[in-house]
Formats: structure tokens, C-alpha cells, sequence
């Protein structure tokens, strides 16, 4: 038998500041995908949650710097610094330019969109895809990069949390497509065609992302010793409930079938959908960023 | 002659567990209330009266490819000519980057200051050619430290003449303390694991 007598205590380096920060921009990044849908790609039907799509993505594109700037010891000289002392081996150093970038480009954007100059609203959609997959793309590599951490270190952070993001952000437009068309306009109907239309792309997201975590947590299940140790924490062990029963059963199985069965299709049940999926997503980020950290590493 | 390359040798066969590196250390460097830069983990085996202990005594590995100074997003880690990785506090801006990625959890935002320390191997001693504080107050002569690529010092005779292992070298970092008698045990990760 072996027993720890002694050991410090260590500091728990992200928590839900950071977790929160990376659900903002995936948030922001899934919604603005979707809004170039019609903006940019010209998909006619889309058009309603395009204005929707830009007015989220830039709101929640200016609350999630303010976790990363209240996670900080130093907000002020991290602004300064960030720009003064580049490292280019670091993915925070090209966050930081992403961050600045990403909501400008919104701005743009969305002030073309609303003054109805089309030609433009194109343009800045098609620059913004790429800004808007890197914002929330680099933030998987930030954790990718933590290698001592068995959970974080593989090359599929990004593509989770692009996935991730792009559910959510189809989520959250849903929840507020809703409420915007029952209680803000005129005639009080709601858009049955586009939010089926997003539903089942929400679906279909769920899908493909169920997949990735499959493909995440079967290989991190016969990898190294700490990624195994992970993968039972994960499955059977303190973090199970809010991985398996939160995060995936609630988060994403409950809501796929919801939206793909037709039997169980309306307004109602996509409404539920929706909430249990922002509310997953929410609880993957945390789940990822501090139960990353748990286990003891030396 | 080759270039100055500082490494640290843990002798375990020696060390009994007194902790005078970690006070030493504490005063040497005014390492603050609750966290370390060096410390001594304690595990036990078996059970009575079939029993052991054994001491770990651990700090910062200044690897040679060390992921802190990789990640960090001001350049606030610096490697020296001689192998030690030093920081800097006026760049540091408590983004904790390096503490998520550093393999061996070294790394802690001063609770006060709120910036990133962590243990330098006395740098601003070893540049005067004194001893780091832990190796002086050692009373067992089970920390040695010098120059690995000299061929006369201690550090490079042990090297030559024990079998020595590191914490962990499959993560790459290529770790510069070496300890003699490693037990594996030891490093065994199964903590308590608290969720929130
Ligand atoms: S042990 Fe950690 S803090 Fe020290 S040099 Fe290696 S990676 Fe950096
Ligand atoms: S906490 Fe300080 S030293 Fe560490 S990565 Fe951030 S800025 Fe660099
Ligand atoms: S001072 Fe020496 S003997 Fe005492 S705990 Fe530290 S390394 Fe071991």
C-alpha cells in the first residue's frame, strides 16, 4: 500500500473566469458563422438570423476579453505587453491580435449588414469566417499546448471546441430567434421554417460533435498512464457526473434526439433543446478547463 | 572548454527528510505564506510494521526545452547562459500560462505580488559562485549541484558513476535535476481528486 504523507498544496491555475471566456467566444464564433450564412453565402432562408448572428457575436465578443482580463494579475500591463514582447511560439500571442481583430471586423460587418450595403456584408462575412474560426480555434490550442495535462494535449482541442462552439452558437440564436419573434415584433409569429431549418442543423452538429468526443476519449482511454487515469476520472470516477450526465446526456444526447426524431419535433421541445445545449456546452468548457487540471502530476 | 550547463543531483540514498532545503529555501528566496519553490513529498509504504518512507524532494526542473518559456505570451522566461530559466516580474502579467503547461507544477502566482515564481536554482547566487541556499543547508550532502559539463565537478561525477533517473522524461522536457534511487512509487500521481 502506498500512502501520501506530505505534499504541498499547488494552485489551480484556470478555473470558471477562463472556462467562461472560452464558452463567450465560441459562443461569438458560432453565431457569426451563422449569420454569414446569409450575408455571405447568400442562403436566402437564413436571412433573419443573420442580423441576430452579428449583434451576438460582437455583445459576446466584448464580455469574454472582461474573463480574461479579470483571470489576469495584471490587466492593464497585459494589454501593453502583450504587443511589446512577442513570443510567436506562444498561442496567447496570437490571441491577443485575434481579439482585437475578430470584434472590429464585427463592427464592420455588422454596420454594412444594417445599412444594407450587401456588397460589403460579403466582403467582411468572408474575412470574418477565417477570424472567427482562429478566435475560437486558438483557444483549443492554448489548452492543446498545456502538454503536461493528458486531457488537453491532442490535436483535437481545436476541432472540439470549433464543434463545440458552432453548437451553441446554433443553440443560443435559436433560444433568441424565439423570443425576438414572440415578444419584439409586430405580427408575434414565430419563423416555424428557419428554426426547424436550424434545429436540424443543431442536430447534425451534435452529431459530428458526439463523434469527436468519442474519438477524444477512446484514444486518451488506451493511451499513457495519466491519460488513462483521466479517462476513468471522466467515465466512473468524480468527474463522471458532469461529463457523462450534464455535459453528454443532457447537453448533447437528450437534445439530438429532441431535434433529429420527428415524432418529438415542435417549437417546444427545440425550445428545450436549446436551453439543455447552452447549458452542456457551458459545463463542457468547465468540465475541459478544470478537470483538465485535476489530477495530480507529480 | 564547453559551455556552462548547471544540473541539480538528488542523491535519495541520503536524503532523510529534514526539510532544511525547503525552510532554506523560503528564507534564501522570501518564498511567501503557501506556496513553495522547493519541497520535500512524503510517501509510505506497506504497512506496519513492514514499513518505509520515502522523501521526494522536488523544485524546478530548469529543463532544456522548457514548455513555460514556449507559452509564454510576454517572453517573460528567459533561458540563461548557464541552463537555468530565470523570470521576469516586470514582464509577467499573471496569465498562469506557464503554470497550466509546466509539467511539474513548480510554477505559482505570488499571492501578494501577483506574478509568476518559481524556483531559479539560486540564479542570483550561482552567478557570484555560491551554492544555491538548499544545497548549502542540506545536512545529509544529498543535494549536489554544479556545472554538467565540466568533467571534474560533482555533479558530473555522479552522473558518470550512478544509474540516474528523471520525473517524468517521456513529456519531453528534457528535466535537469537527476536523482539517484529514484522511486517510482513516489511520483505514483493517485492524490485525492477534489471537484470544485
Ligand atoms: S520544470 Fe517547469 S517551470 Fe521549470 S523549466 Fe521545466 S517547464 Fe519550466
Ligand atoms: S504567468 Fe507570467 S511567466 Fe507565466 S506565461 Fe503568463 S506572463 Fe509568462
Ligand atoms: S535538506 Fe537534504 S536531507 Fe533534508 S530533506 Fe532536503 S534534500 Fe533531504
Amino acid at each position: 500500500m502506498i500512502e501520501l504523507v506530505y505534499d504541498v498544496h499547488h494552485q489551480v491555475t484556470f478555473r470558471w473566469l477562463i472556462a467562461l471566456y472560452f464558452y463567450f467566444t465560441g459562443m461569438s464564433a458560432g453565431s457569426f458563422v451563422i449569420s454569414t450564412l446569409a450575408y455571405g453565402f447568400g442562403l436566402e432562408k437564413f436571412k433573419p438570423a443573420g442580423k441576430v448572428g452579428v449583434v451576438m457575436a460582437t455583445l459576446l465578443l466584448f464580455i469574454a476579453p472582461i474573463m480574461l482580463l479579470l483571470q489576469v494579475g495584471w490587466p492593464i500591463r497585459s494589454v501593453w505587453n502583450h504587443f511589446t514582447y512577442l513570443n510567436f511560439s506562444s498561442p496567447m500571442t496570437y490571441g491577443a491580435f485575434l481579439l482585437m481583430m475578430y470584434p472590429i471586423n464585427c463592427l464592420i460587418y455588422g454596420y454594412f449588414m444594417f445599412k444594407g450595403d450587401m456588397k460589403r456584408t460579403k466582403i467582411f462575412g468572408m474575412i470574418g469566417i477565417p477570424l472567427a474560426i482562429t478566435v475560437h480555434g486558438y483557444t483549443g490550442f492554448i489548452l492543446a499546448f498545456g502538454k503536461a495535462r493528458a486531457f488537453w494535449n491532442t490535436a483535437l482541442m481545436p476541432f472540439l471546441f470549433l464543434v463545440s462552439a458552432i453548437v451553441s452558437g446554433l443553440g443560443m440564436m435559436i433560444i433568441i430567434l424565439l423570443i425576438r419573434d414572440r415578444f419584439f415584433t409586430r405580427e408575434k409569429k414565430i419563423n416555424t421554417e428557419l428554426i426547424y431549418t436550424l434545429a436540424t442543423m443543431l442536430g447534425w452538429m451534435i452529431v459530428f460533435d458526439l463523434a469527436l468526443v468519442f474519438c477524444d476519449i477512446s484514444v486518451l482511454s488506451i493511451a499513457h498512464a495519466e491519460a488513462k487515469e483521466m479517462t476513468h476520472l471522466l467515465l466512473h470516477g468524480e468527474l463522471s457526473p458532469l461529463f457523462l450526465g450534464i455535459e453528454n446526456l443532457l447537453g448533447k444526447v437528450v437534445p439530438m434526439v429532441l431535434v433529429l426524431t420527428p415524432k418529438f419535433r415542435s417549437i417546444t421541445t427545440i425550445t428545450i433543446a436549446s436551453v439543455l445545449v447552452v447549458i452542456g456546452i457551458l459545463f463542457m468548457r468547465f468540465v475541459v478547463v478544470y478537470g483538465g487540471q485535476v489530477l495530480p502530476i507529480v | 572548454m564547453a559551455k556552462t550547463r548547471y544540473a541539480f543531483v538528488i542523491d535519495l540514498r541520503r536524503c532523510i527528510g529534514c526539510n532544511s532545503c525547503s525552510v532554506a529555501c523560503k528564507s534564501e528566496n522570501s518564498v511567501h505564506l503557501g506556496v513553495w519553490m522547493s519541497w520535500v513529498k512524503v510517501i509510505q509504504k506497506g504497512e506496519f510494521p513492514n514499513v518505509s518512507r520515502s522523501f521526494l524532494p522536488l523544485l524546478c526542473n530548469n529543463c532544456e526545452d522548457p514548455i513555460c518559456v514556449t507559452v509564454c505570451p510576454v517572453n517573460a522566461n528567459r533561458i540563461e547562459e548557464n541552463g537555468i530559466i530565470s523570470t521576469d516580474p516586470h514582464r509577467c502579467v499573471a496569465c498562469r500560462y506557464c503554470m497550466a503547461a509546466c509539467p511539474y507544477e513548480v510554477r505559482y502566482v505570488h499571492p501578494i505580488k501577483k506574478f509568476v515564481e518559481k524556483c531559479n536554482w539560486c540564479l542570483h547566487r550561482v552567478k557570484v559562485g555560491l551554492l544555491p541556499a538548499c544545497v548549502e543547508a542540506c545536512p545529509a550532502e544529498a543535494r549536489i549541484f554544479g556545472d554538467m559539463n565540466d568533467p571534474k565537478s560533482d555533479v558530473s561525477k555522479l552522473l558518470a558513476k550512478h544509474p540516474v533517473q528523471v520525473i517524468k522524461p517521456e513529456i519531453g522536457t528534457e528535466p535537469h535535476v537527476f536523482y539517484i534511487n529514484l522511486d517510482n512509487d513516489a511520483i505514483e500521481k493517485k492524490r485525492k481528486v477534489d471537484v470544485l
